[in-house]
């Protein structure tokens, strides 16, 4: 039996849900910044499905893009992290609530 | 045989993605998130994506990764401590958007039917980059111009408070220092002055170590 295009849909969002789950429940600043790398992946997922089924280099395309935008988040983002250990002394979500360094 | 590696990869990569969740040592997050991407990395092979497979293992597994577990060593991150639960109330909502998941799947599951198959070469490097440098052209040097900012505003972030070099020299005890030379955001002339109580918060306003001053 050949997988099925639904199959693959199931585990996008599965993953994706796992990825929320973690960027709720986790505290730690690294750690949710892990499960939205999660979250994009399991779109990324979803992309290649389609482009795979349906034949479309476009969806490839895109996923490329996205990862560029992923590495971008990950250059801003770790550099948000460390300037804010810097400043706090932690890395606790709950601790950074004011917007200003 | 590619349902059995289906099913494999799935596996690992759910299984992967819940110790993401589940650790508390983010430098266990991170080794599972790379078994994530490489699972993910081999399904996409299944789904004849061969170059998109590989820029996963690259870029993702590699070149990302190696930036989060870079920092989780600078800042020596210590165990998440166990709290309270302080989600109680989130519980109810917790199960109905389970529940909607579920759903979800079971309808994806049933509904969504394979289009007929065509034999084609979309997952190859060259359709890739032929589309990529033709058609879309405008969303490939955005991208550039999206990187280039993300290089800069890295930069500006994680640069230390001051703007002395990082060979400056702390004059010991209280004193008083022009904002424009503590503050990066304010006007290079600007010359209002900033109090401070002791060597240890000058140097701190200044981003200099106080050891160097030690040492002299």
């Amino acid at each position: 039996m050949e997988p099925q295009l639904s199959w693959y849909l199931a585990l996008s969002a599965i993953l994706f849900t796992i990825g929320v789950t973690g960027v709720i429940i986790k505290r730690n600043v690294i750690a949710m910044f892990m499960c939205i790398e999660l979250m994009l992946n399991a779109v990324n997922l979803t992309f290649v499905a389609f482009a795979s089924f349906f034949q479309d280099v476009i969806g490839q395309l895109f996923v490329f893009i996205v990862m560029t935008v992923a590495a971008a988040e990950a250059a801003v983002g770790l550099g948000i992290i460390i300037a804010i250990f810097r400043n706090r002394e932690s890395l606790d979500v709950d601790e950074a609530s004011i917007l200003k360094l | 045989m590619l349902a059995l590696l289906f099913i494999l990869f799935a596996g690992m990569a759910i299984g992967c993605a819940l110790a993401v969740v589940a650790q508390r040592n983010p430098l266990y997050n991170a080794i599972a998130l790379i078994g994530v991407f490489i699972s993910l990395a081999c399904l996409y092979v299944t789904l004849a994506a061969p170059f998109i497979a590989a820029v996963q293992v690259i870029v993702y597994a590699g070149a990302i990764m190696v930036l989060v577990v870079f920092v989780i060593m600078l800042l020596n991150v210590e165990h998440e401590e166990r709290r309270r639960n302080r989600l109680k109330f989130l519980v109810p909502a917790a199960v109905v958007l389970a529940a909607v998941l579920i759903a979800e799947v079971a309808f994806m599951l049933v509904s969504v039917t394979n289009p007929p198959p065509a034999v084609s070469n979309i997952g190859l490097t060259g359709s890739i980059g032929a589309q990529l440098f033709t058609r879309y052209l405008l969303p490939f040097e955005i991208t550039s111009i999206l990187l280039l900012m993300a290089i800069v505003g890295a930069m500006t972030l994680a640069r230390r408070g001051g703007l002395l070099s990082s060979d400056a020299r702390l004059i010991p005890g209280v004193q008083q220092l022009p904002l424009s030379m503590v503050d990066p955001r304010a006007a290079p002339d600007d010359l209002r002055l900033v109090e401070t109580d002791s060597s240890e918060e000058a140097a701190r306003l200044l981003g200099v170590d106080p050891r160097d001053t030690e040492r002299d």
